[in-house]
């Protein structure tokens, strides 16, 4: 993570006050960067205007393809590659399949997700993530600008706006 | 508005469908003598199975979450303690098949017939005479009818206390005492009702037995409850009550209604799997029927409980939207219905078809299409099995909108009213 990059933020005491905050930044069409809470709050996805989250999509395709894997290579297996009678069934005996089929549809789903949500978020064993404030995993609500770019102006408007909106912190910091 | 008013129309409505189902019992009744009247008895049966399950697990949903320190479905607790007020009617509709049991006016248990334990009769049945202990009558009438009773005994008592509160202080003490109740309940409720399924519906078959048949049939019921609540509720929606339960509350009775038929599909094939993959002939004889006879029913079974709800309700939307949920939810409470009727319908098509002298032997029950023709009312539901069924659906809406009119829609005196008022969802 070499490029740098300014981050102007302000701490909120509360979640109502953070709230309200995101909607008058909106309203001004602030371009936010993004919102850190110490616990999921109702409503902001709502509040900040954020689509639904395209993951599940990710995940249907991973267990699709599980699903397909399962019955594919089991079928093979029992029909072609080896096939074995056991307790009299027939060789493609479907409900005997359903089980396995089941549990990699969970697993190619899951560990697909996990793995499609690490990318997207940029984590992964190694990376250091920059941390704007450690209060911000305890009792502080950060909602934070990308002043990258901005003139002197643009900075200050941002933070006539946390004084509007009685932020209780205010901070620029480089990640 | 917080209190519902039942209005004429509504009477009207119900009382127009339990018109059409008494006349469709009585249709059924005249129109097919066979067997003494077995398409009548057996209608008879499978509707106040489906009906009364849907009371007592009710009953259940309450219990757990109240136990549960559920707080959402709060605004909903009068909707669903009025499907439990069906209960006596459950126990009622199973005397009068008790009664018919005893006295030969129908032959819906094999193991009732006069002499099938007696190693003297003609008709002796080793297999039957060794389940004598559960399948007789005394069992029978104290597993169908007292059971429903002890059960609604706890639905009263929670009504009572759901009802007895003028204050906050007395609905937090109501609701603590409603606690303890629900406690005994819960427990009590799950391992009778086992019981009661085995007695009513599981000893048409009495030669056969399976130790998931409780776990699914508990299940079919549990999906249909689900349903009914979430029709009712878009439909009181509609009518402009409970606006307060919104799409919050209608996404997480989507997600029961998907997880549940999940759990449905589960037990179902669970009970499939380990009879078809242990191959014991007393066992697997029960789905060769099912699979060669029943074809029809058998894979539209699976289709409408399992198949449908879970491509439909898997997105989010489809489960705020009202359309797709009230469309899921009547799906899956007209497939759950189809389902009690394949429990029923085949054990006694078999032995009436055995009972004309000729056994049906596994061999020949593996040579399935040979001849038999699609017989409506036993393959498939015909038009006097809906019929009934809608007379059932008038009688059991009929005591639900009635238990609602009697008190304010939602209890502003329980704790987690609050709570419920606020609940977001996603």
């Amino acid at each position: 993570m070499s490029t740098e990059k300014e981050v102007l933020f302000g701490l909120y005491n509360d979640e109502t006050e953070l709230m309200k905050a995101i909607t008058v930044a909106r309203e001004s069409h602030l371009d936010i960067m993004d919102v850190y809470t110490p616990f999921p709050v109702h409503g902001l996805d709502d509040v900040m205007g954020l689509s639904e989250s395209r993951l599940h999509i990710a995940g249907f395709v991973f267990g699709a393809l599980g699903t397909l894997t399962a019955l594919g290579v089991m079928s093979w297996v029992f029909t072609r590659d080896w096939p074995i009678i056991f307790g009299g069934k027939p060789y493609f005996s479907l409900p005997a399949f359903i089980p396995i089929t089941f549990e990699l549809t969970v697993l190619f789903a899951s560990i697909g997700m996990v793995v499609t949500f690490y990318t997207i978020c940029g984590l992964g064993p190694g990376v250091e993530n920059p941390i704007l404030d450690d209060r911000i995993t305890d009792d502080k609500f950060c909602l934070a600008f990308d002043t990258n770019g901005l003139d002197e102006a643009a900075v200050g408007n941002l933070k006539g706006f946390f004084q509007d909106t009685a932020a209780a912190e205010v901070h620029l910091k480089t990640i | 508005m917080n209190q519902f008013t039942f209005t004429g129309k509504q009477k009207g409505f119900s009382i127009g469908l339990m018109i059409i189902g008494v006349l469709c019992l009585a249709l059924t009744f005249m129109t097919a003598p066979e067997h003494h009247h077995a398409r009548f008895w057996t209608n008879f049966l499978h509707n106040t199975m489906f009906f009364t399950g849907i009371s007592f697990i009710s009953m259940y949903l309450l219990a757990a979450h109240t136990l549960a320190y559920s707080g959402w479905h709060t605004v909903m607790k009068r909707l669903i303690e009025s499907f439990t007020m069906f209960l006596p009617v459950g126990a009622l509709f199973f005397l009068i098949i008790w009664f018919g049991t005893s006295n030969g006016w129908h032959h819906l248990y094999h193991w009732a017939e006069p002499g099938i334990t007696n190693p003297m009769a003609e008709n002796y049945d080793r297999i039957i005479a060794g389940k004598a202990p559960l399948l007789n009558q005394g069992m029978y009438i104290l597993f169908t009818t007292l059971l429903i009773l002890f059960w609604f005994a706890f639905a009263l008592g929670a009504r009572k206390l759901s009802t007895g509160s003028t204050t906050g202080e007395e609905g937090l003490a109501n609701y603590k005492k409603t606690k303890v109740l629900m406690a005994i309940f819960m427990p009590m409720g799950a391992f009778t009702s086992a019981f009661f399924i085995w007695l009513a519906v599981m000893s048409i078959d009495a030669h056969w037995y399976s130790t998931m048949f409780a776990w699914y049939t508990s299940a079919s019921w549990l999906v249909a409850a689900v349903a009914l609540i979430t029709l009712m509720l878009i439909y009181l929606n509609e009518k402009g009550y409970l606006t307060e339960a919104g799409q919050s509350h209608r996404h997480d009775l989507g997600k029961y209604v998907f997880a549940f038929s999940i759990f449905w599909t589960y037990v179902w094939f669970d009970q499939f799997m380990l009879i078809w993959y242990a191959n014991v002939g007393e066992e697997t004889i029960y789905f060769n029927t099912r699979l060669t006879k029943f074809k029809a029913l058998f894979f539209l079974n699976l289709g409408i409980n399992f198949i449908l709800p879970f491509f439909v309700l898997m997105r989010n939307s489809t489960k705020w939207k009202v359309g797709s949920l009230a469309f899921i939810a009547a799906a899956v409470f007209f497939g759950h219905w189809l389902d009690f009727f394949m429990m029923v319908k085949p054990g006694i098509y078999e032995s009436m078809h055995a009972h004309g002298g000729h056994a049906v032997t596994i061999s020949e029950a593996g040579h399935a299409a040979h001849g038999s023709a699609m017989e409506l009312g036993w393959h498939l539901p015909g038009l006097l099995e809906l019929g009934t069924m809608l007379g059932f659906l008038g009688l059991f809406l009929f005591i639900a909108f009635t238990t609602l009119s009697k008190a304010p829609l939602m209890d502003s005196n329980d704790p987690y009213l609050e709570e419920s008022l606020h609940h977001h969802a996603s």
